[in-house]
């Protein structure tokens, strides 16, 4: 078994409000540890900006600024050039959005900056819905899924960030999740030391959102990794994929199945969902492979 | 007085190009939109000759444009930006969003009406309607008033911790050229001390801004502001002192004129000022007794300052050029709110002369002062033309 | 007025608010016990010394192995691997191969002539041991490390019990065994040889000579089939026929041979017979997978050419003149008794058949040797009665072994040895016996996470091929490769047992896990209980309790 060697550079505090298990607190830790102390995050209301906490206390050792729901790329550009307008270039500007903020009602601020290939981390945790407000359909959950607003299951497919970021043909588009961490880590530190615009998606498995129980989140990441529902991999200039792991190895139904909001799932619709994943699969191996 | 000013012919957008380079923003955040482009352009313009040392942030709207002023200028620079009507409201949520977080923004607002049906001409609805959004606003009549508005708003904002917006009409100032004294540098430089605002976002410091606060911190909050909100008129007062002692242009909060012994007095925003300015010259010199009222402070409304220039006038006709449907013209609204109570108030007549950028000519407003004098108002604003 | 925090502009940390407040379990760093461990009967720390071959330590796996057993050689060739089939790993795969790298470290602890740590006698009382087989080796050797001296009697002119006078060479190669023998007894052990205690008074006269005794003596009384006439010379008991071929004897025979028995020594019998160039048939009154051999020598015996009549028993013999023996037989149901030893065999009707042989060597067990000892100590049926800390009915004598027990394995009787001495310090510090711990639920296959131990082949068995096996008393069975034993302890999930590498750390949304000298802790001031390090741990050391307020 490989072992993890992470520094912690004590950047995020306990007693945050995050729910017993969120993985995405894990991830913050640990993306925070990564970055270093010289960073400046930009948070949009999503579970992030709970987890930073209620005044006067953050989680945070960095500085946070919250701002509107659509706007976080915009303002993370404003601090950029701020910061920038002051000589002080080598302070990293993230973003740290959930999908809500990044695929919805925040992509066009989103879209925008990453034209303008601003010098920034743009990560966003997708936990597949509006989960901060009660898990509320996003454009980021799949097809099939059953949430407060598609309680018979959303008839619509997953919005592919991924790619839409890397048409973008910005320096470094990324998946990551939090199972993953010393990928995550590497990825990170990557990011870090590439100029422009960077986005990293992070899949959270949210554990009242998807129907897990409290000690599921990390088993939930694996095998939407494994099962090829979520491939990690990297694309570089919008032209260079590197698929990152060598293989799928398990039945979409392993992961599906976990989750309460796919119990509903019939065997035409497991079908289906497993040969769009066959064959998005197999469209990113080719791509990789022309790399 | 004035070392090696320079006089230029310039238009009201061009006017605070320059008022904006003066101030040595580092930050400006701009979406372009009819009729505030030459600004932006400007700006531009002076940026790629090198004597603009700002980043200048194209968006692709003017609600992440104002939410990347908000940011920058929380990160500690000093941060200029314009637009109109449309852009205006598209930013409105991130205006209450500026207040809140205490962002001492300058922006430029150019007065046009407001869609639907889609138009082009000057009417002040669009920033009337932001009224209760906590930014400091002004009304400026000329190019040159632009200018020093502009810079003078600089100092307001930092001095009390508060965005101000600085309104001019849609091309009866933003276009029309006219001559325009633009102060030196060093003036400038002497005027306003560099932007260190006592929290910023760093690193190094470790604040963070936006966490969610309970009812009782909401509320002290909004208290501050309040606070800020009346320290404001004392700041517009002082600022503006100062710069007429720098460069001899002042305008004050409001600025009576000509209402001594009158017996009715217009009140307005704007460039309809200048139209009332001449009007009033005419009148006076048949030896009618009017005078001219120009609101140059909207927010904070200026209430003992326009109580003691009104006390005793018999007759005030309020010229509205907006109109917010259900309740009338603004300023008439606001008007007889300040005024209500006071001993010896005058009878306030409100028209709504120019929405929608109907032109009103000095001949009409004599007309509308011949049909209210004497008269008991109307409750309701009245519609002309 | 009460002073206020400021709205806007934060500056404190949210590390005031105690979320452990939020919980209802709190994970536990703990030490459950490996399903292997509790299975071993020397109680070896089977997880530690398989993970100290993991990281390449072999000094160290050895040392540990030795704690509890000193013939980590002998017994990586003959136990019985009870440790084997309750391992977890074969929930996932197979088994790990225990015993196999046992024998990787046991082997290389000979080779590279390492010894034990120093023993000195440090206490005044010296022990009597009678029986220097397994029970009375391990009791030796464990009473020597706590500092007793130890005198050690055996009636053979050698030490080792079966394990020399029994257990065939193809099996435990003597080398190995005199060496390990040999770094027992270089701890300084007063060795007497040839020498018989037998009756009553001999024991009572070492009683009067020595603090404590123990007896462990062993089974040597061979039990017999009323069916056979064991006056005939047709007829060699097992164990005879065993010590003289270990001696390097032939025992004189016919050419065909009957092995009668279904245990480890009518294999040992078969196969030592083979190796002499007899025909041999094995007559087990047990079906083949009910036999209690072990599984690999029935194995190993059937590719070495020797004939099974499995789940048959022998009714009689008929002795034709220049024909042979003919060896009446017949089917049966055979059923295993409740209590061990006891069973039930039911002839099947109409299986008669008929087996031509010229030599029956039965191999059904034995009986302890009780004629001296049955008036000195209380017996229990054809065993000596002892208590759970191996006393006898007589103060100061103690009993292990196959004297004591029906379960006649070798590991079982080197864990009495072991016991022994705990006990005899025991009776000798204070009297007193000692408490049952607690029993502590074992790690099951459910609290580990299969995640992080990818599916591996187990190392196979290496053999000598079955054509080379013929005539040679040789080992059979081979030991691992240093690859492939490294290898092989990777495939052990280190059950209860951590192996430090950080998970729980790790994957603590709430940093509530703290790295520690030697393990971990946890911040009860700010677990949620959420369980992910309990999850995510691959060795089932962290377990959840409950809490109660």
């Amino acid at each position: 078994m490989e072992l993890l060697e992470i520094e912690d550079r004590h950047l995020f505090y306990s007693g945050h409000a995050a729910c017993p298990g969120c993985v995405e607190a894990l991830a913050m830790r640990h993306i925070l540890n990564t970055l270093g102390p010289d960073t400046v995050a930009v948070v949009p209301p999503s579970c992030t900006a709970i987890i930073c906490g209620a005044q006067p206390c953050n989680s945070l050792k960095i500085p946070v600024y919250q701002t509107t729901l659509e706007s976080s790329a915009a303002a993370a550009s404003g601090v950029r050039r701020a910061l920038d307008a002051q000589g002080k270039h080598d302070t990293t500007v993230i973003v740290m959005a959930g999908d809500g903020g990044t695929y919805d009602i925040g992509f066009q601020a989103l879209s925008s900056a990453v034209e303008r290939n601003e010098d920034m981390i743009y990560f966003c945790f997708d936990n597949e819905g509006y989960m901060n407000t009660g898990a509320q359909k996003s454009s980021a959950t799949p097809l099939y899924v059953a949430t407060g607003s598609t309680p018979a299951g959303k008839r619509s497919k997953k919005k592919n960030l991924t790619e839409i970021m890397a048409a973008h043909e910005i320096p470094y588009v990324a998946t990551a999740t939090p199972a993953h961490l010393a990928d995550l880590v590497q990825k990170v530190e990557k990011a870090k030391s590439i100029p422009g615009a960077r986005v990293i998606t992070v899949l959270i498995p949210c554990l009242p959102g998807w129907g897990l129980p409290d000690d599921a989140g990390i088993n939930a990441a694996r095998l939407a990794v494994d099962t090829g529902m979520f491939p990690l991999y990297e694309v570089e200039d919008g032209q260079r994929y590197t698929l990152n792991q060598s293989k799928k190895s398990r039945p979409v139904k392993d992961y599906l199945m976990m989750q309460k909001r796919y119990r509903h799932l019939t065997a035409e619709e497991l079908d289906e969902i497993q040969a769009t994943v066959d064959r998005s699969w197999a469209r990113l191996v080719e791509k990789s492979a022309h790399a | 007085m004035n070392e090696s000013a320079t006089r230029m012919l310039l238009t009201g957008n061009h006017a605070v190009a320059w008022g904006a380079r003066l101030a040595r923003p580092k930050f400006m955040a701009c979406y372009p939109i009819t009729p505030q482009t030459p600004i932006l352009e400007k700006l531009t313009d002076f940026q790629m000759a090198g004597e603009l040392d700002a980043e200048i942030l194209t968006p692709e709207s003017e609600h992440s444009a104002m939410a990347a002023c908000i940011s920058a200028s929380l990160t500690g620079v000093r941060v200029f930006t314009a637009t109109s009507c449309q852009g205006l409201l598209l930013m409105h949520e991130m205006l209450h969003y500026a207040s809140g977080a205490r962002a001492p923004i300058v922006m430029c607002n150019v007065n046009r009406t407001v869609a639907s049906p889609w138009a082009f001409w000057p009417d002040q609805t669009d920033s009337v309607s932001q009224r209760d959004t906590g930014w400091i606003q002004l009304y400026s009549e000329s190019s040159q008033e632009s200018l020093d508005t502009v810079i003078q708003a600089f100092r307001i904002a930092e001095r009390v911790v508060n965005p101000v917006l600085i309104n001019q009409d849609a091309f009866y100032i933003s276009h029309a050229l006219e001559p325009v004294e633009v102060p030196a540098r060093e003036t400038v430089d002497r005027y306003l001390p560099p932007f260190q605002p006592e929290h910023v976002l760093d690193p190094e410091r470790g604040e963070s801004l936006g966490n969610v606060v309970s009812p009782e911190m909401f509320c002290q909050h909004r208290k501050d502001i309040g606070r800020a909100m009346q320290l404001a008129i004392a700041a517009a007062q002082e600022s503006d002192g100062e710069w007429q002692r720098l460069v001899g242009r002042g305008y004050g909060i409001i600025e009576p004129y000509r209402c001594e012994d009158a017996e009715l007095v217009i009140a307005t925003m704007g460039s309809m000022c200048g139209t009332v300015r001449h009007t009033v010259d005419e009148m006076r010199a048949r030896g009618r007794a009017v005078g001219l009222l120009k609101v140059r402070l909207f927010r904070p409304f200026p209430v003992d300052a326009l109580r003691d220039a009104l006390a005793g006038i018999p007759d005030v006709l309020v010229l509205d050029r907006n109109f917010s449907p259900g309740a009338g013209g603004v300023l008439h609204q606001e008007l007889k709110a300040a005024l209500y109570g006071m001993a010896d108030a005058p009878r306030i007549h409100g028209y709504l002369a120019g929405v929608g950028g109907v032109n009103v000519p000095p001949g009409k407003i004599e007309e509308f002062v011949d049909q209210v004098q004497h008269s008991e108002p109307a409750i309701h604003s009245v519609w002309t033309g | 007025m009460s002073k206020q925090a400021p709205a806007i502009w934060t500056t404190e940390t949210t590390e005031v608010v105690k979320t452990g407040s939020w919980r209802v379990a709190l994970p536990a760093y703990v030490n459950p016990p490996a399903p292997c461990h509790i299975a071993c009967p020397v109680d070896g720390n089977i997880a530690v010394w398989i993970r100290h071959i993991e990281n390449q330590s072999y000094h160290d796996a050895w040392l540990t192995l030795i704690d509890n057993n000193p013939f980590p050689a002998i017994t990586g060739r003959i136990c019985h691997r009870p440790c084997e089939s309750p391992c977890n790993r074969g929930q996932l795969d197979e088994p790990v191969a225990i015993r196999g790298l046992e024998r990787f470290v046991g082997d290389m602890a000979l080779d590279e002539g390492w010894s034990f740590p120093d023993a000195p006698v440090a206490k005044a009382e010296t022990v009597a041991i009678v029986g220097g087989g397994p029970a009375g080796l391990a009791a030796a050797f464990h009473l020597r490390r706590l500092g007793y001296a130890v005198t050690l009697f055996d009636a053979q002119p050698e030490l080792g019990g079966l394990l020399r006078y029994g257990i065939p060479r193809y099996r435990l190669p003597r080398i190995i065994l005199d060496a390990e023998i040999r770094r027992v007894l270089e701890l300084g052990v007063d060795v007497r040889t040839d020498t018989r205690i037998s009756t009553r008074s001999d024991f009572e006269n070492l009683r009067s000579e020595f603090a404590a005794v123990y007896i462990a003596t062993g089974a040597s009384v061979p039990k017999q089939l009323p069916q056979l006439d064991y006056s005939q010379p047709w007829v060699i008991e097992s164990a005879s026929y065993l010590e003289q071929s270990n001696a390097g004897v032939h025992p004189r025979s016919g050419a065909r041979i009957v092995v009668i028995g279904g245990g480890s020594a009518a294999m040992d019998v078969a196969r030592t017979a083979k190796r002499l160039g007899k025909e041999v048939t094995v007559l087990s009154l047990e079906a083949e997978p009910l036999m209690p051999a072990q599984r690999d020598e029935v194995l190993e015996a059937k590719d070495e050419g020797i004939k099974l009549i499995d789940g048959a028993m022998l009714q009689s013999v008929a002795d034709r003149p220049q024909r042979g023996l003919e060896l009446s037989c017949i089917k049966v149901d055979f059923e295993a008794g409740a209590v061990s030893g006891d069973f039930q065999v039911t002839p099947i009707a109409d299986t008669d058949f008929i087996i031509s042989a010229d030599t029956i060597v039965p191999a059904i067990g034995q009986d302890p040797e009780l004629s001296g000892l049955q008036d000195l100590l209380e017996l229990e049926g054809a065993l000596v009665r002892i208590d759970e800390q191996q006393q006898t009915s007589r103060g100061g004598f103690f009993a292990g072994g196959d004297l004591v027990t029906l379960q006649r394995f070798v590991t079982v009787a080197f864990g009495f040895g072991k016991q022994a001495a705990t006990e005899i310090d025991r009776f000798l510090r204070s009297g007193t016996p000692a408490r049952d711990l607690p029993a502590r639920p074992q790690v099951s296959i459910d609290v580990i996470n299969t995640d992080y131990h990818p599916r591996e082949v187990r190392a196979a068995q290496q053999l000598v091929p079955a054509a080379e096996r013929q005539a040679s008393f040789d080992e059979v069975e081979l030991g691992l490769p240093a690859g492939e034993a490294l290898l092989e302890s990777q495939r052990c999930f280190s059950c209860g047992n951590c192996t430090f590498c950080d998970n729980c750390f790790y994957y603590c949304p709430d940093m509530a896990i703290n790295r520690e000298t030697h393990g971990y802790s946890v911040n009860d001031d700010y677990c949620k209980g959420c369980g992910l390090c309990v999850r995510e741990c691959p060795t089932g050391s962290i377990i959840m309790r409950a809490e109660t307020r």
